[in-house]
């Protein structure tokens, strides 16, 4: 029951050809806190230099805890960009503006702002959370600051990035899978390519560091006082970090086509969901496993071609133990080189996926394999991660990114093209099975039907809604566990979100409430019915203001259509406070109702 | 001591959220967490962990430290006691 849908998965892909279309990269751009740029971070890597540093940008009281900081302030980064009023941007978006310009230049041949089918995918679950939590208390007051409300949700770091660049109207999506998120941008543009839904995708992610974020890993007490051990048997946690880093993909016909240089191929990807807990990793790397194994069926091969893995190895006891288990069982006695980079660019969580990526990129590109910087000691059971490799040619390189909720992903970058692609593909229809609102918080008080109490204690408003739309809509199309869940959310968990931060706020960064912070990423909802389901198919999230419901939609769609799943749980989940509807209406904005959930199950029609 | 246990049982339940309980329906010497008592999670841990802090000024550097304290709360009385700075 559990493995169906991967099994699906790898049955749609030796049906669909499609799928196998290799997707080209055609320009790479990298701000972390190794350099704000291509080669200052190969400098970086290639002298073992690390950008974990004590804290100078980051106004928070921890100061005893290193940080993996980008070594720009944002009046540098504003003015490297050319902005004069940059008081509400957020540092997500100046990094990510940064990243995503090199990564236009570094190709020099496309027109990128004058294309007509461009998108642009971005991932961040941060956002404008660094402008919010430095006005919000004055907001709550006076009007003064009340326009940094417009750079808060997600979504809109990604249209500040569009704006600042002059893009000739891009369709704009923001993936929100916490560690995850931009790899999952990259998976989700390969998709778009693939499907003929747009020519140029440019995706990655961007994460700045906030005191909210900061506090919340540190309730979680999972941050290291000293520069983290990824993979040692003394690791003791997280070093948290910033950055950007953007790929620009086309089809590869298309990029040989034009003659682009091409640095590299997207040749296989995985979603998948450990569906275990919200914020640890299962014992036996599950979710991780699968990612793994979806990413090397579809780029055809075998563990033994995989050269490198850039690994997710956060330093956390949980993370490390799991990920080392996952990589055994998908590489036996055969372990390829594999390391953690982490030690260099701290934990970049949401950018982390891009990051490593472009990571990997530069090593392909000069010939070496960057080390597990600082590895000392074996852990019990533990991969042994390599301290660095001078001369090495990377044919075909893994990288991991796993997120809260279990959301795991993983991508093979090949340096050769590695499948011919033709054009005939299966197409399959679908219809919506069913559908169930909750648009009045009086709609709550059956929830015991769905959850139990001990369970309730835990959920806000939005996640009890958006648990009984989903297990209802489920329950109504007679499915128990869906093929893929795909959330759609535009400001997410606002009411827990919101008291973690006025507790922060108001009384310090000291006595903070772990619970609060584990149910504040986006992908709590879809992680949640992933873990109640136990579905461990693909798993993502999106927010962008409005729309976001629009491209969870076609995200659905596409999985059916091109069959690689045959049941999609989509779910459109929004809550307000009185707090934030009061700052909507100051600000003349319609404000968002107190809560509103829909869930719809989309089936493939069977012939 | 009875006074501790029923103050750290009223914490508890507030700290937790686990608005369903009274503190006559925790057992001072039950099991806190696993499936046999409260059923509690390592989440609950971390907020237990501030409780102390809170309450008392105990601070873990390490959430493993907690493993031995949280058994019961008769456990974490005990521990307070020694260990309590308010």
């Amino acid at each position: 029951m559990i493995l169906l849908s991967f099994e699906a998965g790898l049955e749609a892909l030796d049906k669909c050809i499609t799928l196998k279309m290799d997707i080209a990269i055609t320009g790479i751009g990298i701000v972390s806190a190794i350099g704000a740029n291509s080669q200052d971070v190969l400098a970086s890597l290639k002298q073992g230099i690390s950008g974990i540093t004590n804290m100078k940008y980051l106004e928070s009281e921890h100061k005893e805890l290193p940080v993996g900081e980008v070594k720009l302030s944002n009046q540098e980064m504003a003015k490297l960009l050319d902005i004069d009023d940059y008081e509400y941007l957020s540092r997500t978006t100046l990094m990510g503006a940064l990243a995503v310009k090199e990564a236009i230049d570094s190709n020099g041949k496309l027109n990128v702002r004058g294309h007509k089918k461009i998108t642009f995918i971005s991932g961040t679950t941060v956002g404008g959370m660094d402008i919010t939590e430095k006005y919000y208390t004055q907001m709550k007051s006076d009007d003064r600051h009340l326009r940094a409300l417009n750079s808060h949700d997600c979504g809109s770091s990604s249209d500040a990035i569009v704006d600042i660049l002059g893009f000739y109207k891009p369709n704009v999506c923001t993936i929100s899978t916490a560690c995850s998120s931009a790899l999952n941008a990259i998976i989700i543009g390969s998709e778009m390519l693939k499907s003929g839904e747009t020519d140029i995708v440019i995706a990655g992610g961007t994460e700045a560091l906030s005191k909210f974020h900061l506090n919340g890993f540190n309730t979680l007490m999972i941050l290291d006082h000293e520069r983290c051990r990824p993979f040692d048997a003394t690791r003791s946690g997280i070093n948290l970090g910033e950055g950007a880093a953007y790929l620009v993909l086309q089809r590869a016909d298309d990029a040989k086509k034009e003659k682009q240089n091409i640095q590299g191929y997207i040749t296989g990807y995985g979603n998948a969901c450990d569906a275990f807990h919200q914020t640890a990793s299962s014992e036996n790397g599950e979710g991780a496993y699968l990612a793994m194994t979806k990413a090397l069926a579809m780029a055809s091969l075998e563990p033994k071609d995989i050269d490198y893995v850039n690994a997710h190895g956060t330093g956390t006891q949980n993370n490390d133990q799991s990920e080392s288990v996952s990589l055994k069982r998908v590489f036996g006695e055969k372990m390829p080189l594999v390391s953690s980079t982490k030690a260099y660019t701290g934990h970049t969580t949401s950018a982390s996926g891009s990051i490593e990526a472009v990571i990997c990129l530069i090593a392909m590109h000069n010939n070496f394999v960057p080390g597990n910087l600082g590895w000392e000691n074996p852990m019990a059971d533990g991969i042994i991660p390599t301290l660095g490799v001078e001369d090495a040619t990377l044919n075909n390189v893994l990288c991991n990114s796993f997120g809260f909720g279990g959301n795991d992903s993983s991508i093979v970058i090949s340096s050769k093209s590695l499948s011919v692609c033709e054009s005939e593909k299966t197409e399959y229809d679908y219809e919506i099975a069913s559908s169930v609102v909750i648009d009045d918080e009086e709609q709550l008080k059956d929830y015991k039907e769905f959850i139990s109490v001990a369970e309730a204690r835990r959920m806000g408003k939005l996640m009890k809604a958006a648990t009984i739309t989903s297990m209802k809509a489920l329950r109504d199309a007679g499915v128990e566990c869906p093929d893929a869940i795909i959330t759609a959310t535009a400001f997410g968990m606002l009411e827990t979100s919101e008291k973690f931060l006025e507790d922060m706020c108001v009384n310090g960064e000291s006595l903070l409430k772990p619970t609060l912070f584990m149910q504040s990423t986006h992908n709590t909802i879809g992680s949640s019915i992933a873990i109640r389901t136990k579905c461990h198919g693909y798993n993502v999230t999106y927010t962008q203001g409005m729309i976001s419901y629009d491209w969870a939609l076609k995200d659905a769609e596409r999985l059916i259509r091109t069959g690689q799943a045959r049941t999609v749980l989509v779910g459109v989940h929004d809550e307000s406070t009185q707090t934030f509807r009061d700052f909507q209406t100051r600000l003349g904005d319609e404000p968002t109702p107190m809560i509103y959930s829909k869930s719809i199950v989309l089936k493939k029609k069977e012939d | 001591m009875e006074e501790l246990i029923k103050n750290l049982k009223a914490q508890i339940i507030d700290a937790l959220n686990l608005e369903e309980l009274s503190i006559d329906d925790i057992d001072t010497d039950a099991a806190l967490f696993g499936d046999d008592g409260l059923g509690l999670d390592s989440i609950d841990a971390l907020e237990l962990i501030v409780l102390l802090e809170k309450n008392y000024g105990i601070r873990l550097a390490n959430a493993s430290e907690g493993k031995d304290i949280f058994k019961s709360v008769r456990s974490i009385a005990e521990y307070v006691e020694k260990n309590r700075k308010k």
